[in-house]
């Protein structure tokens, strides 16, 4: 804050002074917060590189391939994946150089690296043969350990490799272009989740709409959700999906086939969860009605005379073998094995689990409908996880894999079989010809395709709920447009149609997780949210960078938890339920159960050892513990410390800060059962009754980094923090360091942006100074000139002319001849000139490409391409209405004697014009309606200063942003003293708080305004001002100051239509549309009601008939048709077309027949829409006659 | 226009006067007067300033525009502006403005060959016309360090990089484009008439006072320490903010103090490029003005008056 006085201690203030001194030229740039940003999309490529992709080969069934001939049996599985750094294409073959990013994006490849598996054959019993196999290019993200910058971390290196000096990376190069997978939302893993959906209703007779359901998670990243149903005769089936098609078995089949049970006992299990004792206690979930479903579940058993496990795994071995592939001939048994281990609980490996956590799930399911407990909310973060780029591609990877290998063991089977050809199973060779056949280049072709598109190719749906739009283009329109692809949350495209907009809320469970403030309006309002500056995604690796041993975690996560006095489930014994004990469960495993009078204590040991880190409890651990409630959400204790979970840091106030670390990572399922308390200046609206345990951090840990950017915000009303959300990302601002190494289709630049003087400490933190958005320009508010109506904004003519706002586009054509020459005829082209032609000398060189400089006017060439074989010399003409300069020429120098690929980027000059908009960072956009003389500004009588920007106050008082105002204030104060102001939100509240309660010192204005003072001005900051043009003193004092505003990438040259003639639709003769053809504007039907409403019938048939599609059409008045008139042919035919068809028959008269009729008598002109003409054509093509009846007005 | 002359006669009193600031006083005028001087000294008196360049070589990191736009902006001394010609208006070459009458010539070659980042500066523009060249403001007494004073930095380049241009420089107005005005700042006040009321003055306690004479921004009140009397400080510190008279009427004194604007008296303060003399541009702006007036007188009466200076012209002629 700045100091509140000029009373400040001198050498505090010297300190302080020298601190804000040029912040944005830190000695030593630590980019390290900013890449904490992208971390978790570098982390889940990484481990999925490192380890998933292997973990997931391991999971993939080895396929058997069976010669009955010769009874030889060959296996076939993968093992062993290797993705090599990129590499470029070489003739030499002695030694390939690496392929950098820069070089993909200027030659629009892709950045990817060999993908090689070992395929391991085995024939019979016998030794594996290893085979590498290359499986085409995979797409390496940058920044991951297998991409060429990771080692770069220094600025300078990666300067010198032509990146942006922060490159945090995050992203793919596919053809050029950098796509970001987007971050989706996906129901939280291994976790049952109580639902009611009517939809549940429509499965089946006798379905009742409630279902607890769970995603169960693989250790390969892939999922198999399973639903618990609850039948309305009390029973329940469970639901469960194979090859896109839902199974639903009643669960007493799956429980008895899990484990050797008796009925006695799954009664006992189910019921355990009701005690007469605590009938209608707080807590308590079990009911009467529990016992009876527990017997009409086992009558049903009953009545399918199933009794025994082995009975079971018939049955459903019976039913599932013909789904199950590969086991075509195995027995039953095996093939339910096969079902459950595949389809049931996939997360979990042992049968007393999956049989342990289907009883939790019955009685979670029960409590449901005996209303003990709520459904949980599917639509709130407490239920959700994110699906991870690194997980995206394994599962995709997967499929693909899985797809191959099947389809591999199905020609070789076929090769087998089929007698004729020449193929020896036994002949490893043979084998290989055929698995090559089976293009395994095509997987790592599906991977690209996948981040080319965003779209999934699967049969499965990999239990995603989308199949496209997993992947969008990082565009670098902006910094903060880059930055939020990267921070975004999807809600999934499903959601998108939806026409209730109950999953767009803004839930508290979401509070300090996703930002509230940052998220479009419109279309995709709350669907598409951004995560909080703070907030994080767990992955598999810990704060050192190691990977975590989930086994090892897990194990001592238990032991912990048995020390603590939890009952272990496994030796097993009958439990009690709650409100006795609770049940825990880990990861999705049902581990034991704990008592609920020591359970607080738990919790608290496992937050302090969580945070001590010293043990192998990972801190990002997640200790969800559900109370015991009046039929709120069903308690237990629920530990997740999987990866893709939400985290984000608050304080730990149990743990005393001597302790050292007492910041906990905590998650959203959690964080709704805790007692965090925020600063906000007081209580933090905490009752002594729940005293607060955590405590935030700082409030604007609530706030998206581009929320977080909004000096003030707090002051501001909340939409307009979000308009500035929206349109901080479309600013047209210092985009790209780098830029002389990029070919973007399209880069806004600003040619000499400023840093705010106002700023919030997120400024410094992600070092947002090196790419600022605009410039701090002097505000005066008042009507002056009539010209800052309605949100329109005066610009001083001469500020502009000093360079204030002044920008470019830079865009680049990218002209690759290879491509041309496979389109058309084989035809060799080249770029060059024409040595004949000198016209175009002055802007193209000798090699066909411009002069780097040249001013290119709208259709002047800029590149000449000389057809080898026709010797022709074509050109590409500049299309658009101004003139370009050449910015940069880059060639692809791969095919040394021809030139074939060339970027040129041009440069488009974009000064501020009348029309383009403008906006400061509180929401307030406008569009300059004047650039106004310097001289007719108002100025100040001490001063001299004229503004340079003038707006209404009529945006103030609906719109509310005092912020805005501050900021004025404050600029203006910091412009004085020379310093930057610190403009953090909440900032108020956490410095009463750490002071104590020092009285009511002062408030920010008071602040501010003795900053004004003390520099001789006016305390609310405003200033007497005299008329620019008359000299005279303005009535009122006018609030002055300056405010940072950002130039807006709308721009009128890019938008603005105008027409007079033009060309015209083929068919309908009438004015095309389109901007770019040159097309008009639409006078459409509401514009013809309000002229009808006007009256104005000549300007109506000036618009709608002779500035359209006006005809003149010759009628025959004998059979009434327009279509079969015919002009013969005259000697005078060309005395005729100078006169031009559509004008009406000159002196001398037309010869115009009748076809029909067979006589020019009674031939008449009439004028008509051209479409009238095309109505009576097409009614023709139908067989309908149009005559017309031609009454004998004044021209007939 | 016949009957009683308005005619006056005003003054003017000089009172600090330096190569790049002036202040003064105007009297006996009124504002439209004072405004149109402030207007003309802004906008209409004519400078010297870079408006075409030819890059030849162009290595550096900013753009030709760019550079082409900070080469324009750069001051040049313009003493010579007011003989020179318009190009357009030059019957010496013709209009395409590369003549001596019109314009002025300056190259530029930069080469950066060592490690170290080299400062282009406005003084390796060499010009064709010695009196014409960019303001050096090493001379100014304000306190620069000479040493480390380099001109105007138009580009850094680094190893290798290189800067070969042509420019040249021709005679404009403000009104065209902002880099021909002379003046950086002109601004001017009404001089202020403050009347103390003694006798309610003295009604008030010195904590009062003092309160009274900190209630202005600026200082324009001060307390005689011997005295306690209230008196004028400063008049001229006043901004019209009427923070004093709210502050005499929060206390409860409504006309402790009476501030008055002079209608026809004015301080104005001009501030220069450096391009001209302060001194000279105010007599510039009058010649200006006067040539306005004289073009106005001149052709009252004919007929391309009423093109040329339409409404204003028929005023004149008592319309």
């Amino acid at each position: 804050m700045v100091g509140n006085s000029n009373r400040n201690d001198e050498t505090k203030a010297e300190e302080v002074g020298r601190k804000t001194w040029r912040p944005h030229l830190a000695e030593e740039k630590d980019y390290e917060a900013l890449r904490e940003l992208f971390k978790h999309h570098i982390d889940s490529f990484d481990h999925m590189v490192e380890h998933g992709i292997e973990r997931m080969l391991l999971s993939i069934k080895p396929v058997e391939v069976f010669d009955s001939f010769s009874n030889l049996k060959l296996r076939i599985w993968f093992e062993n994946p290797e993705i090599y750094p990129p590499q470029k294409e070489r003739f030499s073959r002695t030694m390939a150089d690496a392929l950098y990013p820069f070089e993909c994006r200027q030659a629009k490849l892709t950045y990817a690296g060999r993908f090689m598996i070992d395929v391991k054959f085995q024939y019979d019993d016998g030794v594996s043969v290893r085979e590498k196999i290359n499986f085409g290019q995979f797409p390496v993200m940058l920044k991951s350990k297998l991409c060429h910058l990771r080692a770069a971390n220094d600025p300078k290196k990666l300067v010198r490799h032509k990146e942006e000096p922060s490159e945090m990376g995050g992203y793919f190069i596919m053809n050029g272009l950098e796509r970001v997978i987007r971050l989706l939302i996906l129901p939280k893993r291994n976790y049952p989740m109580s639902m009611v959906r009517n939809s549940f209703r429509e499965r089946r007779e006798g379905y009742s709409d409630k279902a607890v359901v769970i995603r169960c998670v693989r250790e390969d990243q892939s999922a198999v959700t399973v639903k618990l149903y609850y039948l309305n005769n009390g029973s329940a089936r469970l639901g469960f999906w194979i090859q896109g098609r839902e199974y639903l078995l009643p669960v007493g089949i799956i429980m008895k086939a899990l484990i050797d049970t008796t009925d006695h006992e799954i009664y006992v299990s189910l019921t355990c969860c009701y005690n007469e004792k605590y009938d209608r206690v707080k807590g308590s979930v079990g009911t009467q009605l529990v016992g009876e479903r527990a017997k009409i579940i086992l009558d049903e058993l009953q009545n399918m005379s199933l009794y025994t496990r082995a009975q079971c795994l018939q049955h459903i071995g019976e039913h599932f073998q013909p789904l199950m592939a590969g086991l075509e001939k195995e027995s039953y048994s095996v093939v339910a094995d096969a079902v459950l281990r595949d389809y049931i609980f996939v997360h979990l490996d042992d049968n007393i689990d999956k049989f342990n956590l289907l009883i939790f799930m019955l009685q979670k399911l029960f409590s449901l409908v005996d209303q003990t407990s709520v459904p949980d909310n599917p639509d709130s973060l407490q239920n959700q996880e994110v699906l991870l780029p690194g997980h995206l591609i394994t599962i995709y990877l997967k499929e693909k894999l899985q797809d191959w290998l099947l389809k591999a063991k199905r020609t070789l089977q076929d090769e087998v079989d089929n007698r004729t050809k020449k193929f020896e199973l036994s002949s490893l060779a043979d084998v290989k010809k055929v698995i090559e056949k089976n293009t395994p280049r095509q997987i790592g072709a599906a991977i690209e395709n996948l981040l080319k598109t965003g779209r999934l190719v699967t049969q499965s749906g990999l239990d995603l709920q989308q199949r496209a739009g997993m992947t969008v283009q990082a565009e670098r329109l902006n910094f903060l447009r880059f930055l939020s692809h990267f921070r975004a949350v999807h809600r999934g495209a499903s959601f998108a149609g939806l026409r209730t907009t109950s999953v767009r809320k803004l839930l508290p469970e979401s509070w300090g997780f996703l930002c509230p403030v940052h998220t479009p309006d419109g279309e995709p309002c709350g669907l598409l949210n951004n995560m909080t500056s703070s907030c994080r995604i767990t992955s598999y690796y810990d704060s050192k960078g190691k990977v975590k041993d989930f086994l090892e975690v897990r194990k001592s996560i238990l032991k912990v938890l048995v020390s603590i006095g939890m009952t272990p489930s496994l030796p097993k014994l009958v439990q009690a339920g709650p409100p006795e004990v609770l049940p825990v469960l880990l990861d999705g495993r049902v581990v034991g159960s704990i008592a609920s009078d020591i359970i607080e204590k738990a919790v608290c040991h496992l937050r302090r050892l969580k945070v001590a880190a010293t043990f192998a409890i990972p801190e990002d651990l997640e200790v969800g513990y559900i109370p015991l409630s009046m039929g709120g959400a069903y308690p237990g204790l629920h530990l997740f410390t999987s990866a893709s979970r939400f985290v984000r840091p608050v304080r730990n106030i149990l743990i005393p800060p001597e302790e050292g670390n007492n910041i906990e990572l905590i998650g959203p399922f959690e964080q709704v059962y805790m007692e965090i308390s925020c600063p906000d200046g007081g209580d933090g609206g905490r009752k002594n009754v729940f005293p607060a345990t955590h405590e935030e951090i700082h409030p604007t840990g609530i706030l998206s980094v581009v929320g977080n950017l909004t000096p003030w915000s707090d002051h501001n009303q909340s939409p307009r923090n979000m308009y500035q959300c929206q349109m901080g990302k479309q600013t047209m601002g210092f985009s790209c360091q780098a830029l002389v190494a990029r070919a973007d289709q399209k880069l806004y630049h600003l040619q000499t942006p400023q840093t705010p003087i106002v700023r919030t400490k997120t400024y410094e933190k992600y070092n947002i100074d090196d790419y600022p958005l605009g410039t701090n320009a002097i505000v005066a508010v008042l009507a002056y000139s009539g010209y800052d109506m309605e949100d329109a904004m005066v610009l001083n003519k001469s500020s502009v002319d000093r360079g204030m706002c002044r920008g470019y586009i830079y865009q680049t054509e990218t002209i690759d001849l290879t491509e041309q020459n496979l389109r058309s005829d084989r035809s060799q082209r080249s770029f060059g000139r024409s040595n004949l032609d000198r016209s175009t000398h002055h802007l193209i060189d000798s090699d066909g490409l411009p002069y780097v400089g040249q001013r290119i006017s709208p259709n002047e060439p800029y590149c000449s391409i000389y057809n080898e074989i026709t010797s022709k010399v074509t050109t590409n003409k500049l299309k658009g209405s101004e003139p370009v300069y050449v910015d940069y020429v880059a060639v692809d120098v791969k095919n040394k004697k021809h030139i074939q690929k060339a970027n040129i980027r041009l440069r488009h000059p974009r000064n501020p014009i009348i029309g383009d908009k403008f906006s400061s960072r509180h929401g307030q956009k406008g569009v300059c309606s004047q650039l106004w003389p310097d001289t007719d500004m108002p100025f100040s009588g001490v001063t001299g200063m004229r503004p340079d920007l003038i707006i209404n106050p009529h945006a103030f008082p609906s719109r509310m942003t005092i912020a805005m105002l501050l900021e004025s204030i404050a600029a203006k104060g910091g412009a004085l003293h020379g310093n930057f102001v610190d403009a953090t939100p909440f900032s108020s509240s956490m410095k009463k708080n750490s002071v104590g309660s020092e009285s009511e010192s002062s408030s920010l204005v008071d602040e501010l305004g003795s900053m004004l003072i003390a520099r001789g001005f006016n305390y609310h900051g405003v200033e007497v001002l005299y008329s620019g043009v008359y000299g005279t003193e303005l009535t009122c004092e006018i609030f002055i100051g300056p405010v940072y505003y950002q130039r807006l990438r709308h721009m009128v040259s890019d938008k603005f239509q105008v027409r007079s003639t033009g060309t015209v639709d083929q068919v309908t003769r009438q004015p095309i549309k389109g901007r770019k053809r040159g097309g008009g504007v639409r006078f459409g039907e509401m514009e013809r009601d309000s002229l009808l409403a006007h009256g104005a019938a000549y300007l109506l048939h000036d618009r709608l008939h002779t500035s359209s599609d006006h005809h003149i059409a010759d009628v025959c008045s004998l059979c009434g048709s327009i279509l079969t008139t015919s002009l013969i042919q005259s000697q005078k035919k060309a005395v005729r077309d100078m006169i031009g068809r559509d004008l009406p028959p000159g002196r001398a008269p037309k010869k115009v027949t009748c076809v029909a009729c067979q006589t020019s008598t009674g031939m008449e002109t009439v004028a008509m829409p051209y479409v009238f003409r095309y109505l009576a054509a097409e009614l023709a093509a139908m067989n309908i006659k149009m005559a017309l009846q031609l009454s004998s007005g004044p021209g007939a | 226009m016949e009957g009683v002359s308005y005619q006056r006669f005003p003054k003017i009193k000089i009172r600090t006067v330096r190569d790049d600031f002036m202040k003064f006083e105007l009297r006996d005028t009124d504002a439209s007067i004072a405004n149109a001087l402030r207007r003309v000294m802004i906008a209409e008196v004519p400078t010297i300033a870079i408006d075409l360049v030819e890059i030849e070589v162009n290595s550096s990191v900013l753009n030709d525009e760019f550079i082409a736009h900070r080469l324009g902006l750069i001051p040049l001394t313009s003493e010579r502006a007011m003989s020179m010609r318009f190009s357009r208006d030059c019957d010496a070459c013709d209009g395409d403005g590369q003549c001596e009458y019109c314009s002025v010539e300056f190259h530029l070659r930069a080469k950066c060959i060592n490690d170290q980042t080299l400062d282009v500066t406005s003084k390796d523009l060499y010009s064709s016309d010695h009196t014409v060249v960019p303001v050096d403001f090493s001379d100014s007494s304000t306190g620069f360090d000479n040493t480390e004073n380099r001109g105007i930095i138009i580009v850094k380049l680094r190893r290798g990089q290189e800067l070969v241009l042509r420019a040249i420089a021709r005679k404009g107005i403000g009104k065209d484009h902002a880099k021909w005005s002379p003046a950086a700042t002109v601004t001017f006040m009404y001089e202020p008439e403050i009347y103390i009321n003694e006798e309610m003055m003295e009604g008030l306690t010195l904590e009062e006072k003092k309160e009274f004479v900190d209630s202005s921004p600026t200082k324009v009140f001060d307390i005689n320490p011997n005295t306690h009397q209230v008196y004028v400080h400063d008049a001229e510190a006043y901004t019209y903010d009427d923070e004093v008279l709210k502050k005499a009427e929060a206390m409860g004194k409504p006309g402790l103090v009476e501030i008055h604007a002079k209608e026809d008296s004015f301080i104005f303060t001009v501030e220069t490029t450096g391009g001209i003399k302060a001194s000279q541009l105010f007599l510039n702006a009058i010649d200006v003005l006067k040539q306005k007036l004289d073009a106005v007188r001149l052709s009252s009466d004919t007929v391309e008056a009423d093109e040329q200076f339409g409404e204003l012209g028929a005023h004149m002629r008592g319309g």
